[in-house]
């Protein structure tokens, strides 16, 4: 009894201590004026008007924000989807060098993996250019969709792909009929993680930007320096209020637990 | 022996594969992949890792080059061997001292987190998951407005502090002292900005879902019955927890740390809004030599590639720890 | 409808034989069990036969064409899997024209089609349910349905009974044969049942360790094993060394009168099985070489009685049906058994150890 008391007690702390910041921030989108108070003064929406409508610079970075997010997001399944299938088929050394090469900037300090993308896109001559960050959103969080994707491959029944053949569905067939319908709740996992972590990713953007253009946390870090403003806050609950309505999807249409490393469920 | 032999029969489904379609439409595919992703993941780092040699011109560009001069000013610095500074070196130690200290911080933390966690129903693990992934993917920029706001001078935490008749109370039993000393007050109130415990404080907070992300795989599989089974024979939660849960999940718990330990090497708001001038890391450093005030971007390459060399040894110690373990 | 011939198939996986050469007919309309413990090769050949499987050499034949070099998707045998293989995603009609569809049949026929075949297996009204809402006997009703949509030449069935609790599984297979019967459709059972083989094959193949043991009507397979294997692994047998001595048996003291066939020379080591039911315990007037023993153990099995003895010739389990004997048996009491000259199988033994039957 004692015990239970104790571990609810503990997890409560630990969510209060996690969500503390966000209420913080969240708290002080309410104030009326210009400088960020908490709690908030003659509370107000108004903020939010700013942000989403009448704020040039914030609706910009918003829309760029977006355009990479779901570009990424779309590239990186798109590219994560050979290198998982592959890996699952084949499992040759050439594969499994191919998928650790493609979790490569994932792992790595993103921080080196920014600067070597602006030297990269300098080179081109597209520094700057929006789509530039769109691929190398892609590349950077390549590793999520490869793993969702290769999670759900595995999760394939091979019995299922030997039936298909017994009742006459060639390779590519089966593939169709079978392996596709079969990893879509995989693969939209991997492009919503995708997407939110680009959405929220601050550093490799900065660096292949090169203040041609800002997304929103390019805008709340340039802004930093001059101080908090409750637009910026207004900013900080739109994204929290994507990652919880995405990943709340996910929890809702497929098996988060399982996705996260759990043992499947038992039926 | 039903599962092993089945096992042992079944087709790779590479078998599967056509085996009459054109090798050369395949061949192609596969030539296009492995150039897409050698282009995007791996270029940037063999980029950096040329430009480390290279040398700054007047102005803010530099040319290609062979030398080591950029390695020898990070290690010794420029005017070394007539002058010795270990200004890089001691920003390479705050990455490391700041990085050590979060990642075990964190991962302490979220052990118990965790393993209450998976002791609760799928739905309700889900539910948590939900909330520890948004805070987890939320942007590094959030997290470090909302700690500045909760841990800045003029609001937060030194007003409650004020408000509340804490400071007093501290200056009555003399503990504002020791907190002078320990750089986390001034002469009127406590203060959290700039100082070590902040940036620890907001890195640890960083990472910490991503520590309750690393654990939860190995705690959710862990067998419950093994724990049961130790009660019976009269061990008490300490015990468990000592002589059966840890042991088995001890890898997973270094693995983690060695983890989050990289991830935190390349943190860099949190250090450059809550670290002293004096204390930066080397993160920030490459930052300023890339884009910030000095420019000079050979040096700062290679700054990048010792953080990468850091980064890669550490990976590479966990991968050998799993495998020696496995 | 065609037979289907394995001409010397075998298998190796690296320097593991799973499946020795092996030669088997396949009749027409037949059904035919592979019968084996775990690990002998029955799936492995069953897939090999479904062009899951490929064989490091041999041929198959069906119907007097050479099929070997036919992937799987070409030959279209019928396949029933252990785990069932439904696809999840799509609904049990869905499954059941699986076939149809991708082989470009008309839609609305191949939907026809369907419902004809799951009113075939009792499941009229079940088509628009999810795979996940159906009990095991209906899955396996629905697998069944799917791999004859396609109305193959060959049915094969991997271990289709193992995902159902023991009374189901009876129903079905008496079931299952009924249905076969009826569509006169060659089909091979994979299966370590031999109940389940006995129930329901013309045909029964013993395998073991990749190898084919005996080949024989079940009836036969019973009585009439063909090696100490076979006598083991179907149905229950006593066991015991003996050595070939003018016709008759010798062991130790005991000499035990039968007829030895004529290929056992004197002298030569043999290996002797006798069923349960074989012996007969205190019968003065029963021929056969009577032997000393105490009784150890009883076993009340409802409609059969197993008594346990020690004897001079070693352990020994005697069966009696119920109302066979209404003698009281007692633990510890000394009786004497007759051995039957024509329930003694007498095998060749090798001087190694006898293979232990899994």
């Amino acid at each position: 009894m004692m015990a239970r008391t104790l571990k609810t007690l503990f997890m409560a702390l630990s969510a209060l201590m996690l969500a503390l910041p966000i209420m913080v921030v969240s708290g002080a989108a309410l104030n009326s004026g210009r400088t960020m108070f908490f709690p908030p003064r003659e509370p107000t929406l108004a903020r939010f008007k700013e942000f989403f409508i009448t704020e040039t610079v914030w609706v910009t970075a918003l829309t760029n924000s977006m355009i990479v997010a779901f570009a990424s997001a779309a590239l990186a399944v798109l590219i994560a989807w050979p290198l998982a299938y592959a890996l699952w088929s084949r499992g040759t050394k050439a594969s499994q060098v191919l998928a650790g090469l493609g979790s490569m900037p994932f792992a790595l300090p993103p921080i080196v993996f920014g600067v070597g993308l602006g030297f990269l896109w300098a080179f081109l001559g597209v520094l700057g250019s929006l789509w530039a960050g769109v691929v190398s959103h892609a590349a950077l969080f390549l590793a999520l969709p490869l793993v969702t994707i290769s999670i759900g491959l595995q999760s394939i029944d091979r019995a299922h792909l030997d039936a298909a053949a017994t009742m006459g569905a060639t390779p590519a067939v089966t593939f169709r009929t079978v392996i596709l319908p079969q990893t879509i709740p995989y693969t939209l996992s991997g492009f919503f993680f995708a997407l939110v972590l680009s959405f929220n990713e601050f550093i490799v953007m900065f660096f292949v930007s090169a203040s041609s253009y800002s997304t929103v946390t390019l805008q709340i870090f340039n802004s930093l320096r001059n101080g908090y403003t409750p637009t910026m806050a207004v900013a900080a609950i739109t994204f929290i209020v994507v990652s919880l309505a995405v990943f709340g999807a996910i929890a809702r249409f497929g098996d988060l637990p399982r996705l996260m490393g759990a043992e499947p469920a038992k039926k | 022996m039903t599962l092993a032999s089945d096992h042992d029969t079944a087709p790779q489904v590479g078998d599967l594969a056509p085996k009459n379609s054109l090798p050369s439409g395949e061949t192609l595919i596969r030539g296009l992949i492995w150039a897409v992703v050698l282009f995007l993941c791996l270029t940037p780092f063999l980029l950096v890792f040329a430009i480390s040699f290279g040398h700054k011109v007047e102005g803010a560009s530099w040319v290609w080059g062979f030398s080591l001069d950029n390695y020898k000013r990070v290690f010794v610095g420029a005017e070394w061997p007539d002058n010795v500074t270990f200004l890089y070196l001691q920003k390479l130690w705050y990455s490391l001292y700041y990085a050590v200290i979060a990642a075990i911080l964190a991962v302490i933390t979220a052990f118990p987190f965790t393993y209450f966690m998976t002791g609760l129903s799928r739905r309700a693990q889900a539910a948590w998951l939900v909330f520890i992934l948004s805070s987890l993917s939320l942007s590094e920029v959030f997290i470090v407005m909302g700690w500045d706001v909760l841990l800045s001078n003029r609001s937060g935490l030194p007003m409650l502090f004020k408000v509340s008749g804490a400071t007093q109370w501290l200056k009555d039993v003399g503990w504002f002292d020791t907190l002078r000393d320990w750089g986390l007050a001034n002469p009127r109130n406590v203060k959290f900005k700039t100082s070590v415990f902040a940036t620890v404080l907001t890195m640890a907070y960083l990472v910490w879902p991503y520590a309750v992300i690393l654990l939860y795989p190995p705690l959710s599989r862990l067998d419950r019955s093994t724990v049961e089974a130790a009660q019976t024979m009269g061990a008490g939660p300490w015990t468990v927890m000592r002589t059966v849960i840890l042991p088995s999940v001890r890898l997973p718990l270094v693995g983690s740390m060695l983890l989050l330990f990289v991830f935190l090497l390349g943190v860099y708001v949190a250090v450059t809004v809550f670290a002293e001038p004096a204390k930066q890391t080397m993160a920030v450093s490459v930052y300023e030599a890339v884009r910030g005030n000095t420019l000079n971007a050979p040096f700062g390459s290679a700054q990048a590639m010792i953080l990468l060399v850091t980064a890669a040894v550490f990976l590479g110690l966990g991968q050998w720890l799993s495998r020696r373990n496995a | 409808m065609k037979g289907l011939v394995l001409d010397n198939i075998h298998k190796s996986f690296g320097s593991v034989r799973a499946v020795e050469k092996t030669r088997l007919d396949f009749a027409e309309g037949e059904l035919t069990a592979l019968l084996g413990p775990s690990g002998c090769g029955k799936t492995t050949l069953l897939r090999m036969i479904a062009g899951l499987e490929e064989p490091s050499g041999g041929a198959l034949i069906l119907g007097g064409r050479d099929i070997t070099a036919l992937p799987a998707h070409k030959r279209r045998f019928g396949m029933v899997f252990q785990s069932f293989a439904l696809f999840p995603h799509l609904t049990v009609l869905e499954n059941v024209v699986y076939s149809l569809m991708i082989s470009g049949t008309n839609k609305a026929e191949a939907l026809e089609k369907g419902e004809k075949l799951l009113d075939l297996v009792q499941l009229a009204g079940y088509g628009d349910r999810r795979i996940t809402a159906l009990s095991g006997g209906q899955r396996q009703r629905v697998a069944i349905a799917r791999a004859l949509a396609q109305e193959p030449d060959v049915f094969l069935l991997d271990e289709p009974m193992s995902a159902l609790d023991a009374k189901l599984r009876e129903d079905m297979q008496v079931e299952l044969r009924l249905l076969q019967q009826r569509l006169g459709i060659t089909t091979i059972v994979v299966t370590h049942d031999q109940r389940e083989a006995m129930t329901m094959a013309d045909k029964i193949v013993v395998m073991s360790q990749g190898r084919v043991e005996q080949v024989g009507a079940p009836h036969d397979i019973y009585h009439k094993p063909a090696n100490a294997f076979v006598a083991d692994f179907i149905g229950r047998a006593n066991f015991f060394d003996a050595v070939v001595e003018k016709g008759n048996l010798r062991l130790g003291d005991t000499l035990i009168e039968t007829d030895v066939p004529a290929q056992f020379i004197n002298g030569s080591p043999v290996r002797v099985a006798i069923r349960p039911e074989g012996p007969a315990l205190d019968t003065p007037d029963m021929k056969g070489t009577r032997i000393p023993a105490k009784i150890t153990f009883l076993r009340d099995l409802g409609p059969v009685r197993d008594i346990h003895l020690d004897t001079a010739i070693g352990p020994m389990i005697v069966e009696y049906a119920t109302g066979e004997t209404d003698r009281a048996f007692a633990v510890g009491s000394a009786t004497d058994v007759t051995l039957p000259p024509g329930a003694l199988h007498i095998f060749p033994r090798e001087n190694t150890a006898p293979s232990e039957a899994a």
